[in-house]
């Protein structure tokens, strides 16, 4: 607030105070009253005028100046009422309390939505672990009354599941509560676990995986880090369907005291205009257009929980030839504490 | 018989994995009581118990923290909760083991396997026309004379005689393996089953398996 904003808000007033003055004047010098009396008074009208404005003026802009300036920093701005003091003016306090008033009744409605979305999460996470169950049923029932339409029932028992999993891992990674716990994991481990998850696949598709240098260990959610690679991996199968020879390298580059894992496969790679895209929620792109079968939901979810855990996942891809998904784990301080 | 028991809520998948125990070998029972779940344990006496952790009455992490009171029973969570901090929590109560629904059922007996093995390390046989199998140390055995197989020869050899009579495929055995962390193509396939073919071949038994075209292999 400047001293000019100032006077042109109270121009009213300043031009009653003139209004007043004149007419003082006017009637002191109509009664003929002595001059150097008429001075005088008049002097101290003003300088009390003057006063008054100015001690307001300093009163208002003190608590303005650092409401702004709080304002300023803060980066959720509705914290601003837990910051500032009481102001001791009329039009301040109004402001402090309807602020006050505004701030209860909008974290009254968050904290609504909160719970109802809260909810909706427990349901829906309740929801997959009951559908779990036929499925499970579903499985063992294949598996132990042999038949010819196996291999098939399987396949959609298993598209099935990488549906239900790709829900559950979305609401996981869209609520800020943690539920993923870091510990030292053999990378091996996981990655031998999400390829004998897709060895179907593999086998009767005839898609060749080399895996190379896997012995590293690595700080990160292994439920959470077999969906991500499981998601990675379906990705790879999709480009690699029109392939020749389909082949899938998972290996691991050191660099810096840091691992990246690399999923490389051979299929059709992603159009580089596409490339900057591909972490994008419900983005498919050139590739998901033409199959007709992707949801862009999966790098979307892949990349939220990479985020969460704090690994980076990147793709590198040349159209016709390869994509490559690499996610590198950080070797930080953070990590150190756990050790 | 090893017994294992199911303690599971849901009807008809407890009566799939029974069927999918009986099958392995097992002799696998069902616990029908809830209420009384601890107690029924103890007098059922199992080799090994799947527990589920959703189960009616209480939680399958108390039960589990009740039994371990009383017994060392092997114990494998059986959850469809896939989460980390469940699997830290179930083992740190003494589970020996975790596996999450839906599971690859050869897994789940890989895994019952591996736990007995562990409790109880007795050395199991196959046999075949007085061909003897020992599958942990990788041995053919053929009177006093022995041979060494490699990993995935003694895994397609196993898998065979636990088949014998019967056609399997090649994608049959290359599932198998692939389950046991061998991740073999096919044409990895041909050359482990002819370096197979070869050492049965020193005990004169060149001819067990025999390769059904189109169909696969078979251990007459």
């Amino acid at each position: 607030m400047k001293f000019k904003d100032y006077i042109k808000d109270q121009a009213y007033i300043v031009f009653l105070y003139m209004i007043m003055i004149g007419l003082i004047l006017w009637m002191m010098i109509s009664f003929h009253l002595n001059q150097s009396l008429i001075i005088s008074i008049v002097m101290i009208i003003v300088i009390f005028i003057c006063l008054i404005m100015i001690y307001d003026f300093f009163r208002k802009t003190s608590f303005y100046q650092s409401y702004y300036s709080m304002l300023e920093e803060l980066d959720e701005k509705y914290l601003i009422c837990e910051m500032i003091k009481e102001p001791d003016f009329l039009e301040g306090k109004i402001l402090y309390h309807s602020l006050y008033d505004i701030n209860k009744s909008m974290l009254e409605r968050i904290g609504e939505l909160e719970s109802s979305i809260d909810q909706f999460k427990d349901y829906v996470e309740m929801w997959i672990h009951e559908v779990k169950i036929p499925l499970s049923r579903l499985t063992l029932t294949v598996h132990n009354h042999q038949t010819e339409i196996n291999t098939a029932v399987l396949e959609q028992v298993h598209k099935l599941e990488n549906q239900v999993d790709l829900i559950l891992y979305y609401v996981r990674s869209q609520t800020a509560q943690k539920d993923y716990l870091i510990k030292a994991t053999s990378l091996s481990q996981m990655v031998k676990n999400t390829v004998k998850k897709n060895k179907d696949y593999f086998i009767y598709q005839k898609v060749k995986i080399i895996l190379k240098d896997l012995d590293d260990v690595v700080y990160t959610d292994s439920k959470w880090l077999e969906f991500i690679l499981n998601q990675i991996l379906n990705n790879s199968f999709q480009y690699t369907q029109d392939c020749l020879q389909p082949t899938i390298e998972i290996s691991t580059i050191k660099k810096n005291n840091q691992i990246t894992l690399s999923i490389l496969d051979n299929g059709i790679g992603i159009q580089e205009s596409d490339l900057p895209r591909v972490f994008e929620k419900t983005f498919t792109g050139d590739n998901g257009r033409i199959q007709k079968k992707s949801t862009g939901m999966g790098l979307y979810i892949c990349q939220k929980l990479c985020q969460q855990l704090g690994h980076d996942i990147c793709i590198e891809s040349k159209y016709h030839e390869y994509t490559k998904v690499m996610i590198t784990f950080h070797n930080d301080r953070f990590y150190d504490v756990l050790q | 018989m090893k017994k294992i028991l199911i303690v599971e809520d849901d009807q008809e998948l407890r009566e799939e994995l029974k069927i999918l125990l009986d099958n392995a070998g097992y002799c696998g029972m069902i616990l029908e009581d809830f209420l009384h779940a601890k107690d029924e344990i103890l007098k059922i006496n199992p080799d090994l118990i799947l527990l589920d952790i959703k189960i009616p009455y209480m939680n399958g992490e108390l039960l589990l923290r009740e039994l371990r009171k009383e017994t060392q029973i092997p114990i494998m969570m059986v959850t469809s909760l896939n989460n980390e901090n469940d699997e830290v929590l179930s083992m740190s109560f003494g589970a020996d083991d975790y596996i999450s629904k839906p599971y690859n059922p050869t897994l789940l007996l890989l895994r019952i396997e591996a736990i007995l093995r562990r409790i109880q390390p007795e050395v199991m046989t196959l046999s075949y026309h007085g061909l003897i199998l020992i599958p942990e140390r990788g041995i053919l055995k053929y009177q006093d004379e022995s041979i060494i197989l490699t990993k995935n020869e003694m895994l397609i050899l196993k898998y065979l005689m636990m088949n014998q009579g019967k056609i399997i495929s090649r994608e049959d055995i290359m599932m198998d393996l692939w389950d046991s962390d061998e991740f073999v193509d096919d044409n990895t396939l041909t050359v482990n089953i002819s370096r197979l073919r070869q050492k049965l071949r020193i005990f004169g038994y060149a001819e067990a398996i025999e390769t059904r075209k189109g169909l696969g292999y078979i251990l007459v």
